[in-house]
């Protein structure tokens, strides 16, 4: 019964066997293609992650935020064990964006991060959601208003639904603003075309415009101002497009990302854009009849607006008018008063924070610093011994040294303060 | 030489004819080696996979990326377990349009039904097994038609699941029956289904009387083809599992979520389909347990095939139960179509 393998037969058993193992050796040798996985294991959550595997060559983020601490998972969330990019990425909060307001609160917040106690100044969350920044309230009831669809300009509505309860401006909510629901075509086509500034909105197209959403609008600063060399901490937009980077340092161009881009014509509803590309910084002001002084088109939008009249106080605003209140005499003072000023002793205070966050000033304690009229320390500013003040800017560490107003020459009456005043002597003309 | 062990698992000697491929497809030998396959990795697996919510998503991702070959051998394990589905259909439809299921072979035809049951029921909770946002919406579709069963539902849910939210506590549950409680009878079936192959005579072919052609084939000869056909199934595998990986989702982050995936798995989307059309106890359940039932009784209420007709392909004698099984089979196939 018993039978020898015919010629064919023992070719196909040959045959099949070398390709089975031919098949196993593509198999290893498929495997030994995958990069070695890189792990890194935070200290604040103690669960390995790969995500270096890939991102190695990512710079850190920021000096408060370092990875060897945070890792990547604790903000941008996604699969920490994961080596398929897709898969790896597929969880990840706001995309490539984890400061977007709609996923903010898992990505930065938290009572030891940036939703911590108003006492600590930690509510950096709850600040900018109910900012007009993010909230746009006041353009939407003035277009409301406007086209009639409410008898004042009290607002109602926000870009989205928000509440303050312990609000000390007297709105305690605002709705989600839905433009479809609105009968009034401009009021709609204000919808479709004019909500691109608030800082959860996706920019207009164009790299002036670029920016991203959430807290990363302003403190990751895509594009540099001509003067960069002086910048320190900021990074450049990467290849990919995006910037691995977090800064207090929020140059003047970040801000020109929304300001100063063009206006709003309310006939047509549309957003008109600037036409010119100036490449001197006096004129990459698009007001074209306002008038600025020096230190305005010297030094960045937040070397004088406070961290509250930008990311807002904690309650809910009805426009900007109602938040912003920096003038020149809160640096300046006026003709009978000297600016305000606070001797730091205690080594908790706020300043000390700031200065820390942005090393541009070598507080100390005892030093005297200026203070705003609601109490905001003005930190990159300090009074010298011989009553004059010197200055570094937040953003470029350019020095400066300046006078008060009192003692000068100068004849304005104590209550005409605001700017268009002082552009009455110390504009410069365009 | 003295015959192996594995030489001595098969007759000494078998009809040339019964070995030919085209005769049975090679069907039910490449489902027991399958099952083999899925018993090794299946092992291998074990090693790494944790059964406890918090951390078998984060194994089974730790078994894919970080142990050598591990996400070979997962995908060994997936793609084994779909070729088992396809094969052992594969093989009750060659049954059937063979006429082979005819007495003595009927009961033996119900332990393979019974196989093929135990065979969905392992592919479903190894699925679930996964536990990350892919299988919450069909743990908990699928687990809850079980509760639409009158008057025993509750019951069955229970035994099933573990009770309360599957998407919560089924995955112990679904472990000791992916492990034990659905792999031990898959054993003893199959020992038991192969036992009787060879004590019903063999692979289905008239009597002896009516059966002329005397020509066998030496069991190595046999062992030498199950090894090439195994070898073919194999290189089939291996090229499976390298360039299309077993399917994963992020994990399940603080609680289950329903949206994430919607689908049914590929062998239980012709359910899903008809769930769409209403009543889930009457789409979900009667009718497939209908259809299964059905199969079941072929051997027993249906014209009885002619002896000179088994093993024949697509005898006359046997119509009525080859057009029920393939009016069954286009059903399924096209409803799976429709929600792919």
């Amino acid at each position: 019964m018993r039978r020898i393998l015919t010629p064919s037969s023992f070719l196909t058993s040959t045959l099949l066997s070398a390709g089975f193992l031919l098949a196993l050796l593509f198999v290893w040798w498929w495997n030994s293609r995958a990069p070695t996985p890189i792990v890194l294991t935070p200290t604040l959550t103690g669960k390995p992650e790969y995500c270096l595997t890939c991102h190695a060559d990512l710079p850190e983020i920021s000096a408060s935020h370092p990875v060897e601490t945070f890792g990547c998972v604790t903000c941008h969330g996604g699969e920490r064990l994961v080596l398929d990019k897709d898969l790896a990425h597929s969880s990840m909060r706001g995309g490539a964006n984890p400061s977007d307001l709609s996923v903010v609160e898992a990505s930065c917040g938290g009572s030891n991060c940036h939703s911590g106690s108003e006492a600590d100044d930690r509510h950096h969350i709850q600040r900018v959601t109910t900012s007009i920044q993010a909230t746009y309230a006041g353009a939407i009831a003035n277009i409301r208003f406007t086209f009639g669809a409410q008898t004042d300009l009290s607002p109602h509505y926000g870009i989205h639904a928000v509440s303050d309860d312990k609000t000390q401006t007297g709105i305690q909510s605002l709705l989600a603003f839905d433009p479809f629901s609105e009968s009034n075509p401009n009021i709609q086509k204000f919808g479709e075309e004019c909500l691109t500034c608030h800082i959860n909105a996706t920019p207009r197209e164009g790299d002036a415009y670029a920016r991203q959403t959430g807290c990363a609008a302003c403190h990751t600063p895509l594009r540099l101002p001509s003067n960069s060399e002086n910048l320190g901490g900021v990074s450049r937009r990467d290849e990919g497009g995006g910037v691995h980077a977090l800064t207090t340092a929020i140059p003047y161009t970040q801000c020109n990302t929304c300001h100063n881009r063009g206006n709003y014509n309310l006939r047509t509803m549309t957003f008109d854009e600037r036409t010119d590309h100036s490449t001197i910084r006096l004129y990459d002001y698009y007001q074209p009849i306002a008038q600025f002084t020096k230190c305005e088109y010297t030094l960045d939008c937040i070397d004088c607006h406070t961290r509250s009249e930008a990311m807002g106080d904690g309650d809910i605003h009805a426009d900007q008018k109602s938040i912003e209140y920096v003038q020149c005499k809160t640096c300046h003072g006026t003709p009978t008063e000297l600016p305000l000023t606070k001797t730091l002793t205690d080594p908790n205070d706020l300043a000390f924070r700031l200065a820390f966050l942005n090393p541009v000033i070598d507080l100390k304690l005892g030093d005297t610093i200026l203070v705003t009229e609601k109490g905001e320390p003005l930190w990159n500013i300090r009074v010298l011994p011989d009553g004059t003040y010197e200055m570094y800017g937040k953003a470029t560490r350019q020095y400066f040294t300046f006078r008060p107003v009192m003692g000068s020459g100068c004849t304005q009456t104590g209550e005409d303060q605001s700017s268009s005043y002082c552009h009455e002597c110390h504009a410069v003309e365009r | 030489m003295r015959p192996s062990f594995f030489h001595h698992l098969h007759p000494p000697a078998i009809p040339a004819a019964q070995a030919r491929w085209r005769h049975t497809l090679g069907a039910g030998g490449t489902a027991v080696f399958l099952m083999l396959l899925l018993g090794v990795t299946g092992i291998l697996e074990m090693f790494y996979y944790v059964p406890n919510p918090e951390e078998a998503a984060l194994s089974v991702q730790t078994l894919t990326y970080h142990v050598p070959f591990g996400g070979f051998i997962r995908n060994l394990h997936y793609w084994s377990a779909q070729l088992l589905l396809i094969v052992s259909a594969v093989h009750l439809l060659r049954v059937i349009f063979t006429a082979a299921y005819k007495y003595p072979r009927r009961f033996n035809y119900l332990l393979g039904l019974g196989l093929f049951v135990l065979a969905v029921m392992l592919d479903f909770t190894g699925y679930i097994l996964r536990w990350d946002q892919g299988i919450c919406w069909p743990l908990t579709t699928g687990t809850n038609l079980i509760k639409t069963i009158p008057l025993i539902g509750g019951f069955l849910f229970r035994l099933a699941v573990g009770g309360g939210d599957a998407c919560q506590t089924a995955l112990t549950r679904f472990y000791t029956w992916h492990i034990f409680a659905l792999t031990l009878p898959v054993v003893v079936l199959g020992v038991w289904h192969a036992f009787r192959v060879r004590r019903d005579g063999g692979i289905a072919t008239p009597p002896a009387r009516l059966f002329l052609d005397r020509t066998r084939i030496p069991r190595d000869e046999l062992v030498r083809r199950e090894a090439a056909a195994m070898f073919i199934v194999g290189i089939l595998l291996i090229l499976l599992s390298v360039f299309f990986p077993a399917p994963i989702a992020p994990a399940m982050i603080d609680k289950p979520s329903l949206n994430a995936e919607t689908r049914a798995p590929w062998f239980f989307l012709w359910v899903q389909q008809m769930l769409k059309w209403g009543d889930p106890f009457i789409f979900g359940v009667l009718i497939p347990l209908g259809i299964l039932t059905l199969l079941a009784l072929i051997p027993y209420i249906f014209p009885q095939p002619a002896d000179s007709d088994i093993g024949r392909w697509f005898p006359k004698s046997n119509r009525l139960a080859q057009v029920v099984v393939t009016v069954i089979a286009i059903f399924v196939i096209i409803l799976t179509l429709i929600n792919t």
